[in-house]
């Protein structure tokens, strides 16, 4: 097990459970080098995050855990583009994030999966796969269809499919909305707490479902999490840790 | 595509909402048809209105320059004053002709008048030993004041102001009068002077002037003078008694006949805007008018009878501009409560990669689409109720058209004539076609909701809809998802 500090005071990797990186250093999806950020209303030296560096592999899945105010959402939301870095950048598949165009990131590149799953509860379980689709501009000649095969693919049979979402049990949502993040075929899942409001059983059962996504669809996968069960599961655990100010050093 | 189907799914979604808003376009849009309907109608009525003037301009005495430094209580000032008017240089149709070709003049027309004898006719008169105020007085002598008649001859219908104004109205006429009265020795006398004389149409008259030579006219028309005309409280005859009325060519070959004859000429310009009269003046001067003369116009005339219709014209802008703000208002708040009701979804449509432009798309394609419904809806509701409303709003004006039209019609002869072989509208149309100045009449507003108003319509909507839709298109760019999210979580 390594235990390899990363930089001086944010984030270090604890460890590497499937630790093969000669191999998978050529897979490196995502790159983030020296991410600061700082949000607007801060004060200078404020920052929510700073100096982060990691490096995301296809096939791997990743925890990122930390205590509340780690900045692990903020992390999350710079990786997913809600956010831009302060500081620093994050390169997905050889590109700076700076430079390409975010709305199209989300909605091709990458699928968000977030802890209070984030459907349109006036849609069906399948209207909210295809609405995605339908962002991505995907030329599918039976949407439904596909909607439907994805949801099996999750776990969900197809009479949920025309079921409105609030109709749909907790585990039953965070399928549909991992479902509709697959709907574009993306090369990174990213998971925000998505086991977080969910029982033991189900969580194994959506760990399951992310693990067949990185090992056998060689899919990277990030999950941020509080979860020790998650970080069982994830083949590498990064670690942030509280940012010092300056005046505490 | 997709932005249509979310949009149409969205409507669907918020039923009540959607029916709210466009229950409130459906109202603005009847009230911007009615009003728009009621200006534009009033518009065309003014038009209507002041094309029945022509833009005229005749010359007339500076009376203020002549009057300056006069002080009638002094001799001297008065020779002064008179030798100052003899001295005034007049002007002789070669010059009217010369100051008619102009840019600024479109056409003219003119009376002639020369004052001459009767031969075979009298002059209507009763000669009276009391003094005006005892009852039977004798006519006011005007220019030709030392002849018997006055004969005014006309260049062509648009001169004869007097029928036009109703001054003098045609009691008898020949059936060809109008085809002939402005081509030979034809006139139209006053009825009180064929009474005097007994004359009949088709009578022949002689007059002669100073000199001597005599002159026939046949009769083609009796006129009479209506009572508002008459300006002699105490006379027995109406002004126009000894006027004999003629065409302009006629009296031309008088005065060319006999050049001592004394004549007077009144020209009329017509001109395309009244902005030109100043220049125009001075090419006059340039042309060799005295400077004693002056430019008048007919602009007051012309617009003097439209107030009523533009107070209306104004209501309408007034109410129109106060259904716009106030409607835009309840829309636009509308629309505040609709994106915060909808930030959930705003957030979750922009994390999934939805663009701003597209979601703003969205939202103003469900407004367009629902106000579109509510537009159409709306002007056919304000078609049908137009009608009524802007006939009852502007009843009194279109009997007041109407009025002009039939009294101008009639002062000609028409109507009350026996023009056989001339339906009614026939007529009207062969005088409209020798240049009769008829007035556009509105029997009914039928066609007040025409393709302009629509599309005066469709602007506003549209224009409502986009500024109701900035407060969606603003929080739209201005909402964080992350920060819509997290408050939701």
């Amino acid at each position: 097990m390594a235990n390899k500090k990363m930089n001086n005071y944010v984030s270090e990797e604890k460890e590497i459970k499937n630790n093969n990186e000669t191999k998978e250093k050529n897979n490196i999806i995502l790159s983030i080098k020296n991410a600061s950020y700082r949000y607007s209303d801060a004060e200078e030296n404020d920052y929510a995050l700073r100096n982060v560096n990691f490096d995301f592999e296809s096939g791997k899945i990743y925890a990122i855990k930390g205590r509340s105010g780690t900045g692990k959402t903020t992390l999350l939301s710079l990786i997913s583009g809600l956010e831009r870095c302060t500081e620093g950048e994050i390169i997905f598949d050889g590109k700076s994030l700076k430079d390409i165009n975010l709305d199209k990131y989300r909605n091709s590149d990458i699928g968000i999966v977030f802890q209070s799953y984030n459907l349109l509860p006036f849609m069906t379980a399948s209207e909210n796969i295809i609405l995605s689709m339908d962002a991505n501009g995907l030329k599918v000649k039976n949407k439904k269809e596909k909607a439907i095969e994805l949801m099996e693919k999750v776990g969900l049979k197809e009479i949920y499919a025309d079921r409105k979402v609030l109709r749909l049990s907790g585990g039953e949502q965070q399928r549909v909305a991992i479902a509709r993040s697959l709907s574009y075929n993306p090369k990174m899942i990213i998971a925000d707490e998505p086991t977080g409001n969910l029982d033991k059983q189900t969580e194994t059962e959506i760990l399951d479902i992310f693990k067949k996504l990185a090992h056998e669809e060689n899919k990277c996968v990030i999950i941020v999490t509080h979860s020790q069960n998650v970080c069982d599961t994830v083949d590498v655990i990064y670690d942030l840790k509280k940012v010092k100010k300056e005046s505490d050093k | 595509m997709f932005i249509l189907k979310n949009a149409w799914i969205s409507i669907k979604r918020n039923k009540g909402r959607n029916i709210l808003i466009g229950i409130i376009i459906l109202i603005i849009a009847c009230a911007c048809t009615i009003t728009l309907a009621i200006k534009n109608t009033a518009v065309d009525l003014i038009d209507s209105y002041k094309n029945a003037y022509d833009k005229e301009v005749t010359i007339s005495f500076n009376r203020e320059n002549m009057m300056k430094d006069f002080d009638p209580s002094q001799e001297e000032s008065r020779e002064n004053a008179k030798e100052k008017f003899d001295s005034i240089a007049s002007y002789t149709i070669s010059d009217v002709e010369s100051f008619a070709d102009s840019n600024y003049v479109k056409s003219y027309y003119y009376t002639y008048g020369v004052g001459l004898n009767g031969n075979n006719i009298e002059k209507a008169e009763i000669e009276s030993n009391n003094d005006m105020s005892n009852g039977f007085g004798h006519r006011k002598e005007e220019n030709m004041s030392s002849t018997d008649f006055t004969l005014t001859g006309y260049s062509s219908l648009d001169a004869m102001s007097e029928f036009i104004n109703g001054t003098y109205t045609m009691s008898d006429i020949t059936d060809n009068a109008w085809d002939i009265a402005f081509n030979g020795n034809y006139v139209f006398i006053n009825q009180e002077l064929a009474n005097y004389n007994n004359l009949n149409l088709n009578d022949k008259i002689k007059l002669e002037d100073e000199d001597g030579n005599t002159y026939e006219f046949e009769i083609i028309g009796i006129f009479k003078e209506n009572e508002e005309g008459n300006q002699e409280p105490m006379s027995m005859f109406s002004n126009s008694v000894n006027t004999i009325v003629t065409n302009a060519s006629a009296v031309t070959g008088i005065t060319k006949s006999n050049e001592n004859l004394k004549s007077t000429i009144n020209p009329t310009f017509i001109i395309d805007s009244y902005d030109n009269v100043e220049k125009l003046q001075n090419e006059f001067y340039e042309k060799g008018l005295d400077k004693n003369f002056v430019l008048q116009t007919n602009g007051k005339e012309a617009t003097s009878g439209v107030s009523s219709i533009e107070n209306i014209n104004s209501f309408a802008t007034t109410f129109l501009s106060l259904t716009l703000i106030i409607g835009g208002i309840v829309l636009f708040v509308i629309n505040m409560i609709n994106i915060r009701e909808r930030k959930y979804e705003i957030g979750v449509l922009r994390t999934i990669g939805i663009s701003k432009l597209k979601l703003t798309m969205q939202f103003v394609s469900e407004l367009v689409i629902v106000s579109l419904v509510a537009l159409i809806l709306g002007a056919g509701i304000g078609a049908v109720s137009s009608k009524g409303v802007s006939n009852s709003l502007l009843a009194n004006e279109i009997n007041n058209s109407n009025e002009r039209t039939e009294e101008t019609f009639k002062n000609f002869g028409g109507p009350n004539m026996n023009f056989e072989n001339h339906d009614h509208e026939g007529t009207k149309n062969e005088m409209r076609g020798k240049g009769m100045p008829v007035v556009q009449a509105y029997d009914s507003i039928d066609a007040v909701v025409d393709i302009k108003v629509l599309l005066e319509l469709l602007g506003i909507g549209l224009s409502l809809v986009l500024v109701s839709s900035i407060a969606s298109m603003v929080s739209i760019q201005r909402f964080s998802p992350l920060t819509i999210l997290k408050e939701r979580s």
